[in-house]
């Protein structure tokens, strides 16, 4: 018994440790920095060494040995892989190694001012506009001058995520948007020959797919499940997200038009049902088993829904324009970037330029991962031309634009908006408290998290 | 007696000796850490690039943070409703699994089974068993002609669905700790009770609730320790919504800390929690105070 309890609680000690787990981080990170004597000043030398080392290591006939970190295990470990292999076995003079780190982040908080930084690093983009001004990441417009590389090649939105104050960071590896994915025989059935390209034909064919029965939903027509994409909403009903100044810019017609579209939706038409979607999984996702009719997706839905065959037969357009024939999405997506603690930074670039700026290899990457590569040459190939599934997602990322570059984006929306949102849905709360609201907690955070330096 | 007091000092060293490492880690990894929190919770540190003494701001811009309150909230009501909870299930348990029944080691098992998973597994599962439509609660409840509600997904329900998934996995542990405390009851005090005439009531009443104290002591701590850190359940189960009902302290400086790189502000945050789990287990304390020492 005695030990029970002990183990008891050891497993508080262990929750407790998770907490100051963050304080634990602070103080490594910080004697670290002490040692070397401050972040900055020990980069710049670790650079310039790291450089000589490189050269002579190079002379000598010995591959260089280059990290690579990232978060992506199981299936996307594998592709990672399949690439990393491929570069090994093209040259003998870099040797590249992926690491799978879960909580990649984090470590790379600590690594990137003690030393063992990685070489190479796997990027969410939109993290760039907080990191780069720290100055843990290194430039690479250098590197794309001396090698003539062609900035037009890459879609522009995800080079503007990867840039900060004129400086590019890394090179986009994916690019993503969300497009309607739809359920051909539920549209046929109920009698709709083509899918909606307006707000006015979705919610008509929202509401002519969707069945109930009694208070059971059975079918529902179009998914109100994900209210972070009210960006795109706002996007196609003309607004922006935020003014140029860094602040938010939905209390206005524009947000209370989303509001007042999605009010129709959800409560005259009834097409929806709050927790809908909740907690099914792949297997049972909703538009897999034919419970749900249309819904926003993105392409890394595509291996998922292809998975069931004949079962569900289902096509994908870019998302329907609003009430002013605005279009819009949001564009996301991954790129590498170079750490500026890595001490081969030539030889990493090597590397992240044969992945993400060279045809064959990208369409490598495209095939292995059925991701779709920032590299635009790439698209070019009948891979991405004859298959009426990736269209619609390019024409897609013709006009869809990344999240705004300011440091409290991702909180303003995550613990401003989208809270309001939800008691929005839920009818606790009317559209112009719930803007209203949003606007001011909204302004607040990305006022207390403007300062990235 | 020199050689006892000889004795005595060589069993000082040994112990010592054995305890040195715990001691050291806990310097290391415990003590030092809490008073670098509070070091940097004056700073604006932000781990890469730089730190400067920032004064009061940090604790200023606290005090004006209406989520940060707001998730304290949400605790304080979590931990009223789970904390009592957790105690009357477990002992109530700890009573029924202490009977000298056949096969009662299996039942103890089970009970302490959930225990035993994750919490992130454990939440994924839940979160489909409370699925409006298609999840298991639901599905009995309408054998009942209940029409159930979108359990994680309504503001009414959502911490309530956070309570129900966080007692079935703590009370198993919790059952343990009472059948040891029940245990340590000795039998003569029920027999001469027994021989007064005392019903099972009674007993219950005026001998096991008060030797328990110590254990009683003991699972509301940690109990009250654990409400405030309250973080996984919540963070899988609802990612803190619908609209911000199940947001906790530790949600919002995991979140400061980690993505968006305010350690100094989050350390802040940190420090007044790490006030908090000391003023209510000091509460605590006070309000099982008894006669004989406790623990």
């Amino acid at each position: 018994m005695q030990q029970r309890i002990i183990k008891r609680e050891a497993f508080y000690v262990k929750k407790w440790l998770s907490v100051a787990s963050l304080i634990l981080t602070a103080t490594v990170a910080l004697s670290a920095c002490g040692s070397s004597g401050g972040g900055d000043k020990s980069s710049a030398p670790a650079s310039s060494s790291g450089s000589s080392a490189s050269a002579s290591e190079t002379s000598s006939g010995k591959p260089v040995e280059l990290t690579f970190w990232g978060d992506w295990g199981g299936e996307g470990q594998k592709q990672f892989e399949t690439m990393v292999d491929a570069f090994n076995k093209s040259q003998d003079k870099i040797k590249v190694k992926y690491v799978l780190q879960q909580d990649m982040i984090t470590k790379f908080l600590t690594a990137a001012t003690s030393g063992g930084s990685p070489d190479i690093l796997f990027w969410d983009r939109w993290r760039t506009s907080l990191y780069a001004p720290k100055g843990v990441l290194h430039p690479i417009d250098d590197f794309m001058a001396k090698d003539g590389l062609n900035k037009g090649d890459f879609y522009d939105e995800a080079l503007k995520e990867l840039s900060y104050q004129d400086k590019l960071y890394g090179l986009p590896l994916t690019v993503d948007a969300r497009a309607l994915f739809y359920n051909k025989k539920l549209l046929s059935d109920a009698g709709i020959t083509n899918p909606p390209a307006t707000w006015d034909e979705l919610e008509q064919a929202a509401i002519k797919t969707t069945k109930w029965d009694g208070n059971k939903l059975l079918v529902s027509g179009f998914s109100l499940g994900d209210n972070g994409l009210f960006n795109m909403y706002l996007q196609q009903a003309g607004g922006t997200m935020l003014t140029d100044d860094g602040k938010t810019n939905f209390n206005n017609e524009k947000g209370k038009a989303v509001l007042a579209y999605w009010d129709k939706l959800l409560n005259t038409d009834k097409v929806y049902k709050v927790g809908f979607e909740q907690g099914l999984g792949e297997g049972t996702d909703a538009f897999a088993t034919g419970k749900l009719a249309m819904t926003y997706t993105g392409p890394w839905m595509l291996t998922t829904y292809k998975k069931y065959g004949k079962d569900l037969d289902f096509g994908v357009v870019p998302p329907p324009a609003g009430p002013n024939g605005d279009k819009g999405s949001v564009m996301g997506g991954f790129g590498l970037v170079v750490p500026e603690g890595s001490k081969h930074q030539q030889e990493a670039w090597e590397f992240i330029k044969w992945w993400t700026a060279n045809k064959d290899n990208a369409l490598l990457w495209a095939k292995t991962s059925l991701n779709i590569p920032g590299y635009k040459p790439a698209l070019e190939d009948p891979f991405f031309k004859d298959d009426p599934l990736w269209k619609p997602f390019l024409d897609t990322l013709e006009f869809a634009k990344i999240r705004p570059q300011h440091p409290g984006y991702s909180v303003m929306e995550g613990d401003a908006l989208v809270p309001n949102l939800q008691l929005f849905q839920q009818k606790k709360q009317d559209a112009d408290t719930t803007l209203k609201k949003a606007q001011q907690r909204g302004d607040q955070l990305l006022q207390d998290n403007a300062q990235a330096k | 007696m020199a050689s006892a007091g000889k004795l005595h000092r060589h069993q000082a060293r040994t112990a010592y000796l054995f305890i040195t490492p715990t001691m050291l880690l806990f310097l290391i990894f415990t003590v030092i850490p809490v008073f670098m929190a509070f070091y940097l919770s004056f700073t604006n540190y932000d781990v890469l690039s730089h730190m400067d003494w920032a004064g009061w701001d940090n604790y200023r811009r606290l005090w004006q943070d209406s989520l940060y309150w707001l998730t304290f909230k949400n605790v304080l009501y979590y931990s009223v409703i789970f904390v009592p909870l957790n105690i009357l299930i477990s002992i109530g348990l700890g009573v029924l699994m202490n009977q000298r029944l056949r096969g009662i080691r299996l039942f103890r098992t089970l009970n302490y089974l959930p225990t035993l998973t994750s919490a992130v597994a454990a939440a994924t599962v839940w979160v489909w068993l409370l699925h409006p439509e298609y999840g298991l609660v639901n599905g009995l409840l309408s054998y009942l002609g209940i029409n159930g509600p979108a359990w994680l997904a309504q503001t009414e329900t959502a911490m309530m669905s956070i309570i129900l998934v966080t007692l079935w996995q703590s009370v198993g542990s919790n059952m343990v700790i009472y059948i040891a405390g029940l245990q340590g009851i000795p039998d003569y005090l029920y027999e001469s009770a027994k021989l007064d005439g005392a019903n099972a009531f009674q007993r219950f009443r005026y001998i096991t609730w008060p030797q328990l104290r110590p254990t009683t002591f003991l699972v509301s701590t940690m109990s009250i320790i654990g409400a405030l850190q309250l973080f996984d359940q919540a963070f899988v189960l609802t990612q803190g919504g619908p609209g911000n009902v199940t947001k906790t302290p530790v949600y919002l400086i995991y979140q400061q800390g980690f993505n968006q790189l305010q350690m100094g502000y989050a350390s802040a945050q940190a420090f007044v929690l790490a006030i908090a789990i000391l003023v209510f287990s000091f509460i605590n304390m006070r309000l099982n105070k008894s006669e004989e020492p406790v623990v």
